[in-house]
């Protein structure tokens, strides 16, 4: 019993070792790929070096990619979060006509292979005589994302008990106090889920970059061609940067989140 | 149907014609009704019957298809909930869980622009009116049991300082024991405060508890309205005597009670609807040989299922534990036809 009980123990943190090795291993072999000098992807490194990383913040490209890619983020960020809430709404808060058609015309997007919506996105925009930009590649992203926020939205608009509005304006609440107290609280996490969402989407997305954010570079697609041209450890080092401002960025908005709650319980 | 207590007091709510269709079904079907001031009445239906749309309708959470609803005297029918001075209990009690016991009771208040300081004052009043310590102010709602949210809810309810106050089945989802313990308070609550109130359940035992008039809803239609005492002693149909629990329905039949073969009276109706408490062992003015087919047990009474010699099922209660009733065993039962609530329907 006692040697089962210790056996069932060796293997359940040796699974959890072996998912953790599954998860990170990509991740640590890109920051070790990024401290060597060679353009050979080779381990172990013969000379380990951060020289990598002075070119990278020394590069006036690696500050370009990344505003691009932060500026298309942002917008989508903005954009993406004002129509998948109001998206929410119509998903999941009312019975009109038409609704179960709505429902799953809106996650067609989703299903559909990005690099395919990405073509017929260029497509169209040629159609209507837009030059591609960043400009562009936002519109791209807002395809694919705001269905998904408007999912994850929609979610918490099932996780809490509607007769709270009632309940409000029964008590003399107008419509607008219903959405300030208790609509948009209530709504909040959800919202918040779906901008962090958006964020990370847009700012790791490839496919629908690749054909619609035209002279405008964005992070992912940098690393990509630079990946299959023009390698070199400037590559990895700029991917963990990439990522690093991303994880800060999330990191930043947490703390505000949680900065306002601490506010508004004082 | 009009009983004194009603009479003596002024009309607060009145309900002319009302009625409320969704589509083809007709939820709630003309209904006309006076409210008394300071009463305690209950609505009462099976689930479908309309009673639940009937107070959303009188609370304003909803529009009647027709109809009038007047307040005092004042048209408010097109008057929406939040101006409307009544406040609701919900069946889900819809506490915000995101705020705490305190913003929750004073949500009206804060709605009505009153200051923060007075606000504070008045909900430590309002949980000594429903008896919760005040050290709840700072709790959080999603901490509290059963019973702490039911009297949150009401306090909730009470702040704003309502004329009248509606409750959607607020106790439908708590446990017998609570139950019962809260039926108490409300009807005390009710006494102690002198606000009318409308209550809605699907339970006519929880209605006699506490009422001081009952409505039987049923499809949509108010078939029955007075007192507990009126309801349980002359309900208007079998549907209102079914209501009450287990009765024992004879059909009357070419002037006898169809299955057991005895003479009805001459002021016999169709019906005959027979308390079980009312069909005694031993002695009565109609007696039949009986047979016991189950005998359950209540506490301090005994529930026994009989069949007359024909095979009609009857039902009888006796105090104590009656063990002589065995399964099997046969026995004269009789009543009393004083005892018989007569029925056309």
């Amino acid at each position: 019993m006692r040697v089962g009980r210790r056996a069932a123990a060796v293997v359940r943190a040796l699974w959890i070792v072996a998912i953790l090795a599954f998860l990170y291993v990509p991740i640590v072999s890109v920051v070790l790929a990024s401290l060597a000098n060679t353009r050979y992807m080779r381990f172990p490194h013969k000379v380990w070096t951060l020289d990598a990383y002075r070119d990278a913040l020394g590069s006036f490209t690696t500050w370009q990619i990344h505003s691009i890619s932060l500026s298309i983020a942002v917008s989508v960020v903005l954009i993406a979060t004002v129509l998948g809430t109001l998206g929410a709404v119509a998903f999941a808060r009312y019975d009109w006509r038409g609704r179960s058609l709505f429902q799953r015309i809106l996650v067609l997007p989703i299903f559909f292979p990005q690099p395919v919506l990405g073509l017929g996105l260029l497509l169209s925009f040629s159609a209507v005589g837009l030059a591609p930009s960043w400009k562009t590649a936002v519109i791209g992203h807002l395809v694919w994302i705001v269905p998904i926020v408007t999912l994850v939205v929609s979610i918490r608009f099932f996780g809490y008990d509607v007769a709270q509005e009632e309940a409000a304006l029964d008590l003399g609440a107008s419509r607008w106090q219903v959405i300030r107290e208790i609509t948009m609280p209530q709504l909040w996490p959800g919202v918040f889920s779906g901008m962090l969402f958006a964020f990370l989407l847009s700012w790791s997305n490839l496919p629908l970059s690749i054909y619609t954010s035209g002279p405008d570079t964005p992070l992912p697609v940098w690393l990509f061609t630079r990946t299959a041209t023009n390698y070199s450890p400037l590559v990895p080092s700029v991917a963990v940067i990439g990522t690093a401002v991303s994880a800060l960025i999330v990191i930043a908005l947490a703390l505000v989140l949680a900065a306002g709650k601490a506010v508004r319980r004082a | 149907m009009a009983d004194a207590m009603q009479d003596s007091r002024p009309v607060i709510l009145s309900l002319a014609g009302f009625s409320k269709s969704f589509g083809e079904i007709q939820a709630v079907d003309n209904v006309s009704l006076d409210i008394s001031e300071g009463e305690f009445l209950t609505i009462v239906g099976p689930s479908g019957s309309g009673k639940s749309t009937l107070v959303r309708l009188l609370a304003g959470l909803e529009s009647p298809s027709a109809g009038r609803l007047l307040l005092r005297g004042r048209d408010i029918t097109v008057i929406p909930a939040n101006r409307r001075p009544t406040a609701m209990v919900f069946q889900s009690l819809a506490l915000f869980d995101h705020k705490s016991v305190g913003e929750n009771i004073e949500f009206a208040m804060k709605m009505k622009g009153v200051p923060p300081a007075d606000r504070k004052a008045r909900v430590h009043e309002l949980l000594r009116l429903v008896r919760l310590p005040e050290s709840f102010y700072a709790r959080a709602t999603t901490q509290c049991s059963g019973g702490e949210r039911q009297r949150i809810a009401l306090a909730r309810a009470f702040a704003s300082d309502p004329d009248i106050l509606f409750f959607d089945e607020p106790l439908s989802a708590i446990d017998y024991r609570l139950r019962k313990a809260l039926e108490v308070e409300f009807k005390d609550l009710h006494q102690r405060t002198g606000r009318t109130f409308v209550y809605i359940t699907h339970s006519l035992e929880e209605a006699m508890v506490m009422s001081d008039r009952i409505a039987i809803m049923q499809a949509g239609q108010i078939i029955q309205i007075g007192t507990p005492e009126e309801i349980y002693g002359k309900p208007a149909n079998r549907f209102v005597a079914g209501f009450l629990g287990e009765v024992n329905i004879l059909e009357v039949a070419g002037g006898h009670f169809a299955g057991l073969d005895r003479p009805a009276p001459a002021n016999a109706r169709r019906y005959a609807v027979l308390r079980p408490e009312a069909l005694r062992p031993g002695k009565g003015d109609v007696t039949a040989d009986l047979t016991v087919v189950q005998r359950l047990m209540l506490g301090s009474r005994t529930q026994l299922f009989l069949r007359s010699p024909t095979g009609a099922p009857l039902i009888s209660e006796v105090a104590g534990d009656a063990p002589e009733f065995e399964r099997g065993t046969t026995y004269s039962f009789g009543f009393s036809p004083d005892n018989i609530a007569w029925v056309d329907e």
